[in-house]
């Protein structure tokens, strides 16, 4: 069973979540639990233009490819496409829901075998009080106690693992360690073995414009970042690097590296943007459940009109059900 | 008048005499070609070539070098400036060996912008459909935030508005200015420079954002924007050369000539075997000789 969150009901999660799961659930054996508001999917299936296949999912609730509505936290109302405070609090309730259902021992019949998440506010979350959560990934992290985790982006021509998330530039420095990097590195290539790269070439990025250039631009690449490459190599892991961030992305897109570990966020979401558009999948690694979503935020401007492309979410659905079955014996 | 180019072959142990033979062997309509650089390898381009010395052999390798790439690189600039010319392309130099001959500055950009008399430069990497500007360059990461101020912005982001529009011929064009932390700070859960340093920057040149640095380059591929100001080299860099497959262009922007260059390095590597590809110095050689035909008539130096 996968569970799905619904994501802060304003935004276009209602929309990529019924459109994501009309398609995905289709001669599908797995089923689906979805937390969120019904009647905020019912509308969003109609604006997508596949109520009747939504309709048809909820039908068959307890057969594959059914889908579980759970919406006890729903707003009493439709809520507006901004941050509000009630969406906040909706939509972090139902992926503490998700958690607890995917934390539930093996067996449990309301065992969840996957989360994938929709798109939420940050700024919703902060006016709900959930300020302290910069993002889905930092909380599912607390919640499943887990002290190495990274998040990581998966599309059809390159993966990309962060060693800092959701942290000002200002700070990217502080937060980067030799056995921070050295850990990505390490998590990055079981996360790969675990989608079929069985001896994955893993390309590590430069903190500084050309790497440094040979200490000309900053010291971080070849007194913290090297080190760590040197410690996976020990390890066994095909670890190369530091190298320059511009030019490194193309080259794992030309088939030279099976992964690419970037230093802070904005380095390593820039190429998987720009080449995935709506392909890329979010992955949470270290955890002991498995985590995705897609890769684009709540898009308020958009919301409600049908306009969504639901490409990010199906393709979130994908990897989980890729990734599912292994999970209860490799986590 | 017809054009005339100067091309600088950049450091002679790279692939930049390679590269630029391969373009001139069916070059772009349009100009007239000098090339600039050692006497023997200008020798063997079908152009008129001005040589700059011999490059020596053995323990003085490097810093000869770095005398030839300058010596071209400054005589062009002096062409330039004198009107005999009305663009130049550069072939990519090493920094070591310039600085090893005595040209201490950190690229061409903040080169020529003191061989031009001091003027305000601002470097751009233009593809095809995608044009970055720097407002920051070589400098460490750490350093980034110190030197991003409202004031550099705006003069980089006016730099840029005024290239745009004599040289690519579009006037009034839509700025936007890449934000500096991830979700552009997401209303200052994520760093408040974007809020108090880069969202001023942008109502003062009356452009968009700060965008997310993620959604930015994106949505000014797909026609959006005219111009990303990015707030620091990896970013920009980054996008540009995801977009370009090889062919993106290093253009300099500010000086009262045109400048252009592959945005590529030496590839001492693969410098000597024939195989480097020399797309990207077509594209530096074709931009320089679009926008020399545009710029001649609104910043001819000598007027």
């Amino acid at each position: 069973m996968i569970a799905v969150t619904m994501g802060d009901p304003g935004g276009i999660g209602p929309e990529v979540v019924a459109g994501a799961i009309v398609h995905a659930a289709a001669g599908r054996e797995a089923r689906f639990v979805v937390f969120g508001d019904g009647a905020a999917l019912d509308r969003a299936a109609a604006a997508m233009r596949v109520a009747d296949g939504w309709e048809a999912c909820v039908g068959r609730a307890a057969e594959p490819g059914g889908v579980v509505v759970i919406d006890e936290q729903a707003p009493a109302a439709a809520t507006p496409p901004e941050p509000t405070e009630v969406g906040g609090r909706a939509s972090m309730r139902w992926v503490e829901q998700a958690i607890e259902a995917a934390l539930r021992p093996a067996g449990d019949a309301d065992r969840a075998d996957a989360v994938v998440t929709g798109p939420i506010s940050k700024q919703a979350w902060a006016m709900a009080g959930f300020g302290r959560f910069p993002g889905h990934t930092e909380l599912f992290a607390q919640r499943c106690g887990s002290k190495r985790w990274a998040m990581m982006l998966v599309s059809p021509r390159l993966r990309v693992i962060l060693a800092t998330t959701h942290v000002p530039l200002l700070a990217v420095g502080s937060h980067l360690t030799t056995a921070r990097v050295l850990e990505t590195i390490e998590l990055g290539t079981q996360a790969c073995v675990r989608l079929g790269v069985a001896s994955p070439r893993v390309a590590v990025c430069g903190l500084n414009p050309h790497a440094g250039e040979g200490g000309l631009l900053g010291d971080e690449d070849d007194h913290l970042i090297a080190p760590a490459i040197a410690a996976a190599a020990e390890q066994g892991i095909r670890a190369s690097g530091p190298h320059p961030a511009d030019t490194i992305f193309g080259a794992a897109v030309r088939g030279r590296h099976d992964l690419v570990v970037a230093m802070y966020h904005d380095q390593g979401l820039i190429p998987v943007k720009l080449l995935a558009r709506d392909e890329a999948v979010n992955l949470t690694v270290g955890l002991p459940i498995v985590r995705t979503s897609p890769d684009h935020g709540t898009a308020y401007d958009i919301a409600g009109q049908g306009k969504a492309d639901p490409g990010s979410m199906i393709a979130a659905i994908e990897l989980a059900l890729t990734l599912a079955p292994s999970s209860a014996a490799d986590y | 008048m017809s054009l005339r180019i100067a091309i600088t072959v950049g450091d002679p142990r790279g692939i930049g005499p390679e590269i630029v033979e391969k373009v001139l062997q069916d070059p772009p309509p349009g100009a007239d070609f000098v090339v600039l650089g050692p006497d023997d390898i200008v020798a063997r381009y079908q152009v008129p070539g001005i040589g700059v010395g011999k490059m020596v052999s053995g323990g003085g390798q490097l810093q000869s070098a770095g005398e030839l790439t300058g010596r071209a690189v400054e005589q062009a600039a002096r062409m330039a400036m004198d009107g005999e010319i009305q663009a130049m392309v550069t072939g990519p130099a090493e920094k070591r060996a310039l600085h090893a001959a005595g040209f201490e500055y950190p690229g061409h950009t903040e080169w020529l912008a003191a061989l031009a008399g001091g003027v305000d430069v601002a470097m751009m990497l233009a593809a095809e459909g995608l044009r970055v500007v720097l407002v920051t360059t070589h400098i460490p990461l750490s350093q980034v935030l110190q030197d991003l101020t409202v004031e550099r912005i705006v003069r980089v982001g006016r730099i840029t508005r005024q290239a745009l529009g004599d040289w690519f011929g579009i006037p009034d064009a839509r700025l936007a200015v890449c934000a500096v932390n991830p979700h552009a700070g997401e209303g200052g859960l994520f760093g408040d420079e974007d809020d108090t340093v880069l969202a001023p920057a942008a109502a003062q040149l009356d452009a968009a954002g700060p965008l997310p640095a993620d959604t930015v380059f994106l949505k000014a591929s797909r026609g959006e924007f005219h111009a990303v100001l990015a707030p620091y080299h990896d970013v920009g860099m980054t996008a540009i050369k995801m977009v370009s497959f090889g062919k993106g262009v290093n253009v300099t922007l500010g000086l009262p000539f045109v400048r252009t260059s592959p945005d590529h390095g030496t590839a001492f590597d693969i410098a000597g075997r024939g195989i480097a590809d020399p797309a990207s110095m077509r594209k530096a050689v074709e931009l320089a000789i679009e926008l020399a035909a545009r710029g001649t008539h609104a910043t001819a130096p000598g007027d």
